[in-house]
Formats: C-alpha cells, sequence, structure tokens
C-alpha cells in the first residue's frame, strides 16, 4: 500500500518518441548486469566523477561507472529522498552537494542490494575523482572509505589564456587554446594515473588501443554534431530535449565503445528519418527553448507541460550540444595523451567558466533559433556556478529572454512542479509572448 | 573575559589594536609615501614576495553591515556571506585609494570563481572598479607532481610582482623578507604558547587581534609588538574557563569569541585562516626561495577547505591535543558547505576521545544575526562545567 500512495503522488513519466532512447535504456541497464557480474567475478571496478578521463580507462578495460550517470539513475528512480535521510541518519547533511553525494548516500543503505536501482551499485575497487570543487575530494573519500575502494584524485588548473570561442580551436588547435604548461601538467597527471591503475589492477596501458577509443569517440561526436544541427535548423523539431538528454547522456558514458558510436548514428538517422517523413515533436511549435543547466532527472515530463498550451518546445541541452562541440579531438595519433588531456582539461571551463561558457551557449541559442532561455541553478552546488550573471547579460543583450531559478537536478524534495510550471508560463507569456519574440 | 584590562592597558597591545580595527591606516599611509599596496583574497597568496618586491600586503576582509548591491547582482546563491561582503568591497570601489593591485589564491573554489568573475568584469565592464589581478593557483594534494607545478606558479606570481613594482625581484630580497616573516610568526607562536599554557594568560579574543592586526600592518613593527606583549603577558592575569577549540568558518572580527569567553569559555586555539594556521610553519631558508614558498604554503596545516576528510580529523585531532581543549566547537557560515563533510568523522574521533562538541552550521552573517544562539552556547558551555 505504501508503495501505491507513493505511485500516486509521483509527476507523471516523461513521453518519449525515439526508438534510440529505449534502445539506449534498455542498453545500459543490460551493460549494467554485466558490469556487476565482472566485479561479482573479482575484477577491478572503477567509479569516476564525470570530469575524470575515462578514456584511460575505457583503453585498459576496467570496467567503471560515471557518478553523474548513476546518480541522474537513483533520481529517475526515484531513489534520492531516501538516500538523503540516510545522510541525515548518519549524521551528515542531506541539503548538499546532491549530484554528487547519491552514491555516497545510497552507500550507507543497508539494503542497497534489494532496494538499489538494479540491484544497486557494486562495491567499486577504484574511486577517482578530480579536484574541481572543495567537498569532491571529501565525498569521493568517504565514499571509497564505505566500500572499501582505493581513493585516487586529479588536480584543476584555472586557464590564464582564454581565448573567445574555444569551440573554433577544441578539434585540432588545442595548443592555441591552452596554456602550454596546464597541458604539459595534464599528461604528467595522465601518466600518474596510468602508472596508478597498471599497479592496481595487473593491466597494461596500451597507447594503441588509446587511440582506438579516441577515434571512436571522435565518430560517435561527429554523428552528435550532425543531430545538432539537424535539430537546429529544422522547425518544427523532430525531437525535444526529454529525448535526447537521455538518448546522447547514455551513450556518452558509453564512449570509446563500437556500441556507442553505433547507436550515435543510429540516433541521427532515426531523427534524420523524423525530419524527412515531416514528423515533429511538437507540431504546432511556435516557442523553441533552451535549457541551460543539468538534465532535471526527477521529473522529464516537466519539459513537455508548454508544448500544447503555447507550443513552446524545449529543443537544446548542453547535452546533445556538448557532444558535438566539446569531445572531438583529431590527429590524436601524433600524441595520444596529449589530445585526451586537451579533451578533459577543458570541459569544465566551457561549461563553467565565464567567459567560455556564455559565449558559447549564445552561438548555440542563435544556430538552433531559440526564443528563449530557462536557466536552472543549483542553490548549493559550487561546481555548477558558472557565472550566470555574465550568461544572462550575454542573452539579454542579444534580445534573448532568460528566466533564471534555483532548483535541484536530483533531489526532488526541493521541486514544486506546480510552482515552477507557473514560473515558466508566466516567463513565455510576458517575456516571450508579450516581449515580442514572438 | 574577551579583552581584558590588562591588554587594552598594554601599549604594544593597543597599537595591534588600532591597526586591528583600523585596517587601511597603514597601507593608506604606506600608499601615501608612494609605496604600492597589493590587496590579498585568500590565505594564501605568500606575503615573502610582496614584501620583497617592496610593496605593502594588504588582506582583503567583509564589512559586517554593507549592503550587498554589487554581490547580488553577480553572484549566484551559493556564494558564502564573507566572500560576498569581499567581493562587494571589491568592485563597489571601497578598495579603489587604498589598494593598487589584488592578488587572488586558490585558497577555497568559491575564491576561485570570484577571481573567475573579477577577471570577466575587468574585461567586460572595464568601467567598473576592479583593480589589476593575479592568480596564484597553488595546488595543495600533496604530490611532488603538483610540487614541482607550485615551484613554476610561484614563479609566475613574482614575475607578476616585478611587473607591478617595476622592480626585479633578487633572491636575497626573498630572504629578507622571509627573516622578517619568520620573526613575526615566531613571536606570534609565542603567544600561541602562552595562550595553549595549562593556565592561559591570552584570552582567544586577545590572540585574534594580535593574529589578524599583522594582515594590515609592518611586518617587522608588528613583530616587535608581539615580542613585547607576549613578553608583558606573562604576567598577566591566569584565565580560568572551558577551554574551547573553534573550528570551521574563519573569524575576521572577534564578535564570536567574544561570545564564547563572557560565557564561561576561553578559545584557546582554532584552525582557520585567521587564528593559528596564520603562523604555523615558516619559510624554511636552507631552500631555494621558490622551493621555500612552496613548502611554506603547500605544506602547512589543512585547510577545512583543501583537504580530505581523513586529513582534517587527523589535523583537528593534533591541534585540539596540542591546546588540551575540554571541548570543539565547529561554527559554518551559511553556504561554506565544505566543512559540513568533515564534520561527522571529526566529531566522532573527538567524542571518541572524550572531548565535547557543538556544531552551529548554516549560521547567518555576521555572528550577530543569529539571535538565538548566545542561549544555546551558554546551555553548551554550562554542560562542561557539570
Amino acid at each position: 500500500m505504501p508503495n501505491d500512495i507513493k505511485r500516486a503522488n509521483e509527476p507523471n513519466r516523461a513521453r518519449k518518441s525515439l526508438q534510440a532512447t529505449a534502445v539506449a535504456s534498455a542498453y545500459q541497464k543490460e551493460w549494467f548486469a554485466g558490469l556487476r557480474a565482472r566485479v561479482e567475478a573479482g575484477e577491478d571496478f572503477g567509479y569516476l566523477n564525470a570530469d575524470v578521463p575515462m578514456e584511460i580507462l575505457r583503453a585498459m578495460d576496467i570496467p567503471f561507472v560515471v557518478n553523474q550517470w548513476w546518480a541522474a539513475i537513483c533520481a529517475a528512480k526515484r531513489m534520492t529522498p531516501k538516500y538523503y535521510s540516510l545522510l541525515n541518519a548518519a549524521g551528515y547533511r542531506d541539503d548538499l552537494c546532491s549530484y554528487c553525494a547519491t552514491a555516497f548516500a545510497e552507500s550507507l543503505d543497508p539494503d542497497d542490494k534489494i532496494s538499489g536501482p538494479w540491484g544497486g551499485l557494486p562495491s567499486p575497487t577504484i574511486a577517482i575523482t578530480r579536484l574541481t570543487c572543495d567537498c569532491q575530494s571529501k565525498i569521493f573519500e568517504l565514499f571509497a572509505k564505505n566500500h572499501g575502494a582505493d581513493l585516487y584524485v586529479m588536480e584543476n588548473t584555472q586557464p590564464r589564456k582564454v581565448p573567445p570561442n574555444w569551440w573554433e580551436l577544441s578539434e585540432d588547435r588545442w595548443e592555441e587554446l591552452y596554456d602550454k604548461d596546464r597541458l604539459d601538467l595534464a599528461v604528467e597527471d595522465l601518466k600518474a594515473l596510468i602508472s596508478y591503475l597498471e599497479n592496481k589492477t595487473g593491466k597494461m596501458f596500451d597507447i594503441n588501443k588509446l587511440i582506438e577509443v579516441m577515434n571512436l569517440i571522435n565518430e560517435q561526436e561527429s554523428w552528435y554534431k550532425k543531430t545538432r544541427d539537424l535539430i537546429a535548423r529544422t522547425s518544427p523539431a523532430p525531437v525535444t530535449v526529454v529525448d535526447t538528454i537521455n538518448a546522447v547522456m547514455q551513450a556518452q558514458w558509453q564512449r570509446g565503445t563500437r556500441w556507442a558510436v553505433e547507436h550515435a548514428k543510429s540516433l541521427y538517422e532515426e531523427i534524420r528519418s523524423f525530419v524527412d517523413a515531416g514528423r515533429s515533436a511538437v507540431p504546432n511549435e511556435k516557442i523553441r527553448l533552451m535549457w541551460l543547466g543539468r538534465g532535471l532527472w526527477h521529473d522529464f515530463a516537466f519539459y513537455q507541460n508548454f508544448e500544447d498550451k503555447y507550443g513552446a518546445a524545449f529543443v537544446w541541452s548542453m547535452y546533445l550540444a556538448m557532444g558535438a562541440d566539446a569531445y572531438i579531438r583529431y590527429n590524436v595519433e601524433a600524441d595520444p595523451l596529449r589530445a585526451l588531456a586537451a579533451r578533459y582539461i577543458g570541459m569544465e571551463d566551457f561549461l563553467h567558466m565565464p567567459p567560455w561558457n556564455a559565449n558559447w551557449f549564445l552561438k548555440e541559442a542563435r544556430h538552433n533559433n531559440i526564443d528563449g532561455v530557462v536557466y536552472m541553478v543549483p542553490e548549493n552546488c559550487m561546481q555548477a556556478v558558472e557565472g550566470s550573471y555574465f550568461i544572462k547579460k550575454t542573452f539579454e543583450d542579444a534580445g534573448i529572454p532568460v528566466l533564471l531559478f534555483k532548483a535541484d537536478p536530483v533531489d526532488s524534495r526541493k521541486w514544486n512542479r506546480e510552482t515552477m510550471t507557473g514560473l515558466v508560463e508566466d516567463f513565455i507569456e510576458t517575456r516571450i509572448i508579450m516581449g515580442g519574440k514572438k | 573575559m574577551g579583552i581584558r584590562d590588562c591588554a587594552r592597558n598594554s601599549k604594544a597591545f593597543q597599537r595591534l589594536l588600532r591597526y586591528y580595527s583600523n585596517r587601511e591606516e597603514a597601507a593608506r599611509e604606506f600608499r601615501q609615501k608612494g609605496g604600492k599596496v597589493v590587496g590579498q583574497l585568500g590565505a594564501d597568496v605568500p606575503d615573502e614576495l610582496i614584501i620583497a618586491a617592496g610593496m605593502f600586503p594588504l588582506r582583503i576582509y567583509a564589512d559586517r553591515d554593507s549592503k550587498l548591491i554589487e554581490a547580488d547582482k553577480y553572484l549566484e546563491f551559493s556564494f558564502d556571506p564573507v566572500i560576498r561582503a569581499q567581493f562587494e568591497k571589491i568592485v563597489d570601489g571601497t578598495y579603489s585609494d587604498i589598494i593598487d593591485y589584488l592578488a587572488i589564491s586558490n585558497s577555497t573554489d568559491v575564491i576561485i570563481r570570484t577571481y573567475l568573475y573579477l577577471r570577466e568584469i575587468r574585461r567586460r565592464e572595464p568601467e567598473k572598479p576592479v583593480p589589476p589581478l593575479d592568480f596564484i593557483d597553488w595546488l595543495f594534494t600533496r604530490r611532488m607532481l603538483y610540487q614541482v607545478r607550485n615551484e613554476f606558479t610561484v614563479d609566475l606570481f613574482r614575475k607578476t610582482l616585478e611587473e607591478w613594482s617595476g622592480r626585479e625581484i633578487s633572491d636575497s630580497d626573498i630572504e629578507a623578507a622571509a627573516k622578517i616573516l619568520n620573526n613575526d610568526r615566531a613571536a606570534l607562536r609565542e603567544i600561541s604558547a602562552l595562550r595553549k599554557a595549562h593556565k592561559p594568560r591570552i584570552s582567544g579574543s586577545e590572540a585574534l587581534v594580535i593574529i589578524g592586526s599583522s594582515m594590515f600592518m609592518d611586518r617587522a613593527e608588528h613583530a616587535e609588538l608581539t615580542w613585547q606583549v607576549a613578553s608583558e603577558a606573562k604576567d598577566w592575569p591566569e584565565i580560568d574557563a572551558k577551554r574551547i577549540f573553534l573550528t570551521g568558518s574563519a573569524h575576521e572580527y572577534p564578535d564570536f569569541y567574544e561570545m564564547i569567553e563572557r560565557n564561561g569559555g576561553v578559545v584557546v586555539g582554532e584552525d582557520h585562516d585567521w587564528g593559528d594556521r596564520h603562523f604555523e610553519r615558516d619559510y624554511n631558508s636552507s631552500y631555494s626561495p621558490t622551493r621555500a614558498i612552496v613548502d611554506r604554503y603547500m605544506l602547512r596545516s589543512f585547510s577545512s577547505k583543501k583537504a580530505f576528510v581523513s586529513q582534517r580529523v587527523q589535523a583537528l585531532d593534533e591541534a585540539v591535543n596540542a591546546s588540551q581543549a575540554d571541548a570543539v566547537i565547529f561554527y559554518v557560515n551559511m553556504y561554506e558547505e565544505s566543512a559540513s563533510w568533515d564534520y561527522p568523522s571529526q566529531k566522532k574521533s573527538l567524542e571518541d576521545r572524550g572531548i565535547a562538541t557543538k556544531a552551529f552550521v548554516k549560521m547567518a552573517y555576521p555572528v550577530a544575526r543569529n539571535e538565538w544562539l548566545e542561549d544555546s552556547l551558554k546551555k553548551f558551555i554550562d554542560s562542561l562545567k557539570e
């Protein structure tokens, strides 16, 4: 009975139209079962923060899970209220770092194998994070301790050189994009990580395998570029973020595999077929919205609330667009580690550092014919602090209205769909429709 | 107790209190004589290099009662109230006629973001009175790779200071500055010993003034005055109160110390940047200047921001032992979150050893805004007497 009541109170599930999304969802469940089998058979298992260069583990065939992906799964399975109550019971605050601390909170659950998503998270033997915020090292250390895993951390440096249009340099001119000493350090950091992993797992790191992984990623992300461009130039849009976020994020964490390439290709081809057939996600599309911030994992249906009433479609999120612009690194053969360094050290900066993020968001808004931006800023996450003033100003100076609000991507306790729907409706009516954008 | 008459009657303490209370006075005088002042945001800007460059280091601090018009405009919700108030003063022009340059160390993640924002304001809104900036990108994880990187970073900052000051900084300039600073640190350690003695001779409020004043005045003079206070304080009355160790947020003002000390406690130690941590490791003159600076700033005790939980547990245990504290108070400002992850493990470790703890978290700023605080604090200190 309690479960029935819970279901009755839960928000509606989002309507998803893409086969590729369903395929990715099915695959990740199957893949996770395979991973569990490998861990149970005694293999080392890595748990990584999203900004860790996972390509190294992929090249070494060390199974791993990405922290933010797993937090999203926990949120989508609506486990987070339980997990945060466990934090509270253990003496921790339950209102901090929800995105990064979900897995640590889950590690406090004695029933995880029974009630956790897909049988819960197997115990990692290695936990790796980068120090991109003060809380990261602490949360990962607590998490590692609970699982009896090694903790490995990598430092983060700040750019002195900030050429404005990073996306024009990132694919093959990274020496112009970054300070040379930052790249040098990142390469040494990668070598240290490799050395640690070789010692820990007994597996050799093969540079040729890394080249293969990097080239697979280039192939995968090139499909995202085509997909992003296709959606950008098609109105009404063939799909919305409800489909693309999940389809891309799930496969992004599988990057460097043939499956991920084929999935990215199938995603493009499916959307291409929608376009060719004249099929659109919101046939009465009048307003194209951009979603800034992390995915609203606990309430995806929210994105669809404005389609019938206003013809407002969320057509853009960072997940697909980052795939299109941020990951590709060509000519990796010359120096694969340096190419990888040139990918991972910039990822946080592209998203969270002014002016790189604001310039890119505006470029994307123009490319996608965006009418308005809905911008979610978490209340207490420093990692997601990214110069919202500069972002908002950049858009508004360009004539694109912005709604900025506080919410949490995984903590549903801080979310009131009715209030938030009212906020967005008011924004659409007063800033977009009456504001003359439409 | 707080600041007692014995301290107020000391000429040396009076002078320290004057600079602590009039925090821009010495910098203004220095500037009027043609010197250049470098504002310091963060606790890890090497004083040695600024003094070696012939410039005056001045710590940026928060005003307790100012309106946060600029901060509310530029900063997101998650910037803590102290950095908000510091940011306000930098952007609203309060420091325009006080500092010539601003050096920022990545002592916390929030300061890194603040640097990025200030850099962007200078780029996009050059009419704002934000001075020229430099960022000292320390890496605090203890590995040789990062130690070597920090040497590169220190050399970059040295070059910046040479540009700002218009003169070359020689190794002997740095050695000379380090000698002054080591002497000052030694004097402050003498104060610390009197404070941590079996019967303390110096209160926490007094110590906070003595330590904090060093951030706003000539360091050679500060050292001389501090040695003098240390000498006099040996004859100051012993303090009979419950010994409290304070951890968590930094205290730029003595409000909370005074509250503890008028309710039956005495603050015998702390691990924040305006307390014991400020003077605890010397510049090692047997190393080259760059290495000695890296050694001093990278390897002193762990800050609450840039350390693992286990490191913080051990560091707090050791500091509490050294101060013979009866109890530990955790005081954490709203949105200053990272220490909250240390707290449960620290609390357990302390309580397993019979040391009482009390946590005040998500605190409004300034201290006085927490109207309920004093009653709760008094009850806790009273409970220690039972």
